[in-house]
């Protein structure tokens, strides 16, 4: 007994800050919209047991819940990959041998600062208007382009443009990362004459894995719950013709237009379901391709 | 005494070995510089397309009011730099106190994120005890769901505790390490540390915390100057908490204040609303070029091996 | 050094944040204290606020809270407060929502008050019968307004044209925007295409001789009467002078993004309460419209109260907060400070004495107002829960009409059977 306390005891104490506000902050609330997602809730009056009817409902006859998962699944498929990418590629860029990098990192990470502002969902509608910048643009290549933001079929990739343009956050994370590797490796790597993509294989992939794997699943999970920067440009509601519904746009919706938060819970937790489903997907492989310097034998 | 120095011989090896390598350095520095050019030029061109929309928030930000949705020019007809003098005064309360509200929420949620969320991946990341796995599950999963379901069962927690209306609901999560994000991160970078650091420190008889203060964070100064960054940024941004918890305009922070000049279905105030956005940005930056220093000075701390 | 520097300032923050904790906390003074909410704007605020502080003065020991909030913002927050039994003591209310809040309970009635402490006598009975929700006053009417076209006159004139805007017709107004585009060479429409806008599609219904709703909350409106509408706009679509599909799938666009005020259109659709906001907006002159009418029939349009001031079922003090209501309506001073921002006030006593202060786009507003008073019809009847969503799904519908996704008639049929069935869900 006294071997299993003095064993525990510095884990829990580090953990105490955290585990009290689990159990006294944040439990009570998600427990209690579990409970929510089984009655009919609007919010003024008690909310009324109804078992499982808002899954059923949502599974066989709500025609919105599907579109809103099929609008989110497309913008994840392209968001994530685009904005990781283009933010280890920056990372790298500014990573190695430039004396104004403070200066770039700042520029670069200026979009990211403007969030979802009332002012970018203003740019953001007048840059992709039909007589807006970005078709200015491609008229000079010979190109006439849709009114991006108000067509159903290129609505969404206005808001991929988007998330790839603020990338500041993985990047940073990134460059963090890039910097914690130790430089000593690089150096003995050039002196054996490595190439340079290999050094990117061999050295920087592998050290990074654990960095790589946490952007990967916070951007992740972060595109799912994507609300902001959406319900600000769609005027809050995922027009054109829904192309912009999003899973969280739809649910608040329904909660706060609608009054149906019992409906809108159900709807948070197929979602915390299937985000569930990707992270864990996402731990299992990380098995396979990071590793952790204290777990290195 | 005879050196190599003086063989003939061996003096022209050396010679012609550093002419070759003065060559090898020649080239290899051109084509740095041709690299770093290249570079140079790449990254001012891709600066104008993400400075585009700072320029084009500062045009708005002095523009009339009645030229902001209609000319699609960055160059005002009119420079109306009274936005600013104007915005500042423009509501109930002067801007002043605003900022001097956000700064006392974001100070503190700033503080009180680094710490708890450094303790929390501490404990995840080296230390050793049952349920660790489980309890990490279960921290992953306060993060995937979403936000506006919980806020109304929260907001009848902070009620019963008599919290509305003050900054406690803002201010005490943070310090009760609820900002999972930076659990994770934090988790990530401690575990990339070797850990015959801890073994070692262990034996020369450290405590955990000292192991955690003397050494895990000194080596973690990028990841905690991220995360300094991040957490100052979003919490300074942060809307929806304030909106909902607080009710006195005296109380309001800066992105609070921002939504009272717009009123998309009547009369707003636009370009004051743009004003006060640029100087809501000035903090921001300011504690990022102080911050990101962090992230660079970690190479010489980590360079270790 | 530095170290004093960061101890001092966490140290006053410290102290600030725990001064600033208290003082938000509600005080323990025997003071009497109540809540206002409303959703505003820097304008709205600044007279809102005034108006408080004559009342305080005018009533030494009740405080008034003044809390305050964007439109969007508002109704998250007025939604978290209800289910928390933390409303306002007062708060401002909409037409749209006061039926969805008082069908839930989250309203008193304000009958037992008025003639003792709240003193509406001499108002207009039909504008203050808006606040009515089953035969009970809920919403105490602080500003009417009704549907108005705003045009620009600049375009008019440079077009010739010298319609008459109030009693226009159904068959005049394809012309005028046809005449408005050529005019222009095209760069400016004749209007908005309004096909997705539901405050017109219920006038073209009222003009039709319906109401969309009956008593029972079923939709009475027909598959004709909404097809035929949208079957107008897509004519005029076709010939291209209203605004083009572009514009129109863009829902409740801010008054910024709207035709008039881009420039891109002489005619947008809005409540007459905002044309001060839009006027600020622009640099052409404006003036307002009605609807253009079927000929011979009825004019379709009805003035209904812009905003109300409600009293909550979390109301603490009851006597403090109908005597800040009255003096909201009654008090010649604080009815002078908030004058025409919030709509037309329904006492005569009030407009006659704001009459003389008008700026010019008020004076507009007020003309065009009384121009319509003997045009519009009575107020619909109140509408059923699920209203709100109907209207979502009006909109969805209109806009796959405009996309050519599916024919008016079928979308139309579509329309009203889908219209019924979240009608019955919401029961």
């Amino acid at each position: 007994m006294r071997r299993f306390i003095t064993r525990n005891a510095p884990g829990y104490t580090f953990l105490l800050p955290w585990l009290i506000g689990f159990f006294l902050l944040t439990l009570g609330p998600i427990l209690a919209s579990l409970y929510l997602s089984f009655t009919k809730y609007d919010m003024v009056s008690a909310p009324r047991w109804v078992g499982w009817d808002n899954y059923v409902y949502m599974f066989t006859r709500d025609r919105r819940f599907w579109k809103a998962l099929h609008v989110t699944f497309s913008y994840v498929a392209l968001a994530v990959p685009a904005r990781l990418i283009m933010a280890l590629a920056v990372a790298m860029i500014l990573d190695k041998g430039l004396r104004s990098i403070s200066l770039y990192r700042a520029i670069f990470y200026l979009p990211s600062l403007l969030g979802s502002s009332i002012a970018i969902a203003i740019l953001w509608r007048q840059l992709f208007a039909k007589d807006g910048a970005v078709n200015a643009v491609l008229s000079f290549v010979g190109i006439d382009g849709p009114s991006w933001i108000t067509d159903p079929n290129t609505s969404l990739y206005t808001l991929v443009v988007l998330a790839m343009w603020q990338f500041g956050s993985p990047m940073l994370i990134f460059l963090a990362g890039l910097r914690s590797i130790p430089k000593d490796l690089y150096e003995a790597a050039e002196i054996d004459g490595t190439p340079a993509w290999r050094q990117f294989t061999r050295i920087t992939l592998p050290l990074l894995a654990p960095v790589i794997f946490f952007n990967l699943v916070l951007q992740t999970i972060d595109a799912f719950k994507t609300f902001s920067s959406v319900f600000i440009i769609s005027h809050g509601n995922g027009a054109p013709a829904d192309s912009l519904l999003f899973y969280t746009v739809y649910l608040f919706n329904e909660a706060f237009s609608f009054f149906r938060m019992g409906y809108a819970s159900a709807l948070a937790w197929v979602l915390l379901v299937i985000i569930a489903v990707f992270t864990g997907l996402a731990f299992l492989s990380s098995k396979y391709w990071v590793h952790y310097e204290n777990e290195r034998d | 005494m005879k050196t190599n120095a003086t063989d003939p011989a061996f003096d022209r090896q050396l010679a012609e070995a550093a002419a070759i390598a003065a060559v090898m350095r020649q080239r290899r520095e051109a084509q740095a510089r041709r690299g770093r050019l290249l570079k140079h030029a790449f990254l001012i061109a891709a600066s104008c397309v993400m400075l585009y929309p700072l320029f084009w928030l500062l045009s708005a930000s002095v523009k009339p009011e009645n030229e902001i949705f209609t000319s699609l020019s960055l160059w005002p007809t009119v420079f109306q730099f009274d936005n600013y003098t104007k915005g500042w005064n423009a509501l109930p309360m002067s801007f002043s106190v605003f900022y001097i509200n956000s700064a006392i929420v974001t100070g503190l949620s700033v503080i009180g994120n680094l710490l708890s969320c450094s303790f929390a991946a501490y404990a995840f990341a080296r230390l050793r005890f049952n349920g660790r796995n489980f309890f990490f599950a279960l921290m992953m999963l306060t993060l995937m769901i979403p936000y506006h379901v919980v806020l109304i069962p929260q907001y009848v927690e902070f009620l019963k505790l008599g919290w509305v209306n003050t900054y406690l609901p803002l201010i005490v999560p943070k310090f009760l390490a609820s900002d999972v994000f930076f659990v994770f991160l934090m988790i990530q970078f401690f575990r990339q540390l070797p850990r015959e650091l801890d073994e070692a420190a262990e034996i020369d008889g450290c405590s955990p915390f000292k192991i955690y203060w003397r050494i895990i964070l000194p080596l973690s100064l990028p990841a905690m100057g991220t995360a300094a960054i991040f957490s100052f940024i979003w919490i300074w941004e942060d809307f929806l908490g304030p909106l909902i918890y607080l009710n006195d305009i005296k109380t309001f922070t800066v992105p609070l204040a921002l939504r009272l000049f717009v009123d998309s279905q009547g009369e707003s105030a636009f370009g004051q609303m743009f004003a006060m956005s640029v100087t809501s940005l000035v903090p921001v930056i300011i504690f990022f070029v102080l911050f990101q220093k962090l992230i660079i000075r970690g190479i010489a701390t980590t360079g270790m091996k | 050094m530095t170290k004093i520097t960061r101890r001092t300032l966490l140290g006053t923050m410290g102290a600030a944040a725990a001064a600033s904790a208290m003082s938000a906390i509600p005080g323990f003074a025997a003071e009497r204290t109540i809540r206002h909410f409303w959703w505003g704007n820097p304008e709205r605020d600044k007279r809102t606020f005034a108006v408080i502080d004559l009342f305080q003065k005018h009533h030494a020991g009740i405080k008034v809270s003044g809390e305050t909030i964007g439109w969007k913002d508002y109704w998250t927050k007025m939604a978290t407060q209800t289910a928390g039994s933390n409303m306002a003591d007062l708060i401002q209310m909409d037409y749209r929502y006061l039926f969805e809040y008082v069908h839930r309970g989250a309203l008193k009635p304000l009958d037992e008050y008025v003639g003792k402490t709240l003193m509406l006598a001499d108002f207009d009975a039909a504008p203050l019968s808006g606040g009515k929700v089953d035969g009970k006053l809920y919403g105490l009417n602080i500003g009417s307004n009704s549907q108005v076209l705003v045009y620009n006159n600049k375009a008019f004139a440079d077009a010739g044209i010298t319609a008459d805007v109030i009693n226009w017709t159904r068959e005049d107004f394809p012309a005028i925007c046809e005449k408005i585009t050529s005019a222009s060479g095209g760069k400016m429409k004749g209007s908005d295409d309004l096909s997705t806008s539901v405050d017109i599609m219920q006038v073209w219904v009222r003009q039709n001789g319906r109401e969309f709703y009956d008593a029972d909350g079923k939709v009475t409106a027909t598959a004709d009467d909404i097809a035929s509408f949208w079957d107008y706009w897509a004519q005029m679509r076709k010939a291209g002078v209203v605004s083009g599909k572009d514009r129109t799938v863009v829902i409740n666009p801010p008054l910024s993004e709207t035709g008039i005020v881009t420039g891109g259109t002489a005619i947008s659709q809005f409540w007459s309460n905002q044309m001060v906001g839009i006027q600020a907006l622009m640099k052409d002159k404006v003036g307002a419209a009605m609807f253009p009418h079927k000929k011979d029939g009825p004019y379709g349009q009805y003035i209904k109260p812009s905003m109300f001031m409600s009293l909550t079922r979390d109301v603490k003090d009851v006597d403090a907060a109908i005597a800040y209501m009255n003096d909201w309506v009654n008090d010649p001073e604080s009815t002078q400070v908030l004058g025409l921002e919030r709509g037309i006030p329904c006492s005569p006593k009030v407009r006659a004495a704001l009459k003389p202060t008008l700026s010019d786009t008020e004076k507009d507003a007020v003309a065009f107002f009384d121009a319509i008073q003997d045009r519009v019809g009575k107020l619909p009847l109140p509408e059923p829960k699920g209203a709100g969503e109907v209207y979502e799904l009006f909109t969805r519908t209109a806009s796959e009409v405009v996309l050519d996704k599916i024919k008016p008639a079928e979308a139309a049929g579509q329309f009203i059977q889908d219209a019924q069935d979240i009608v019955d869900r919401a029961r």
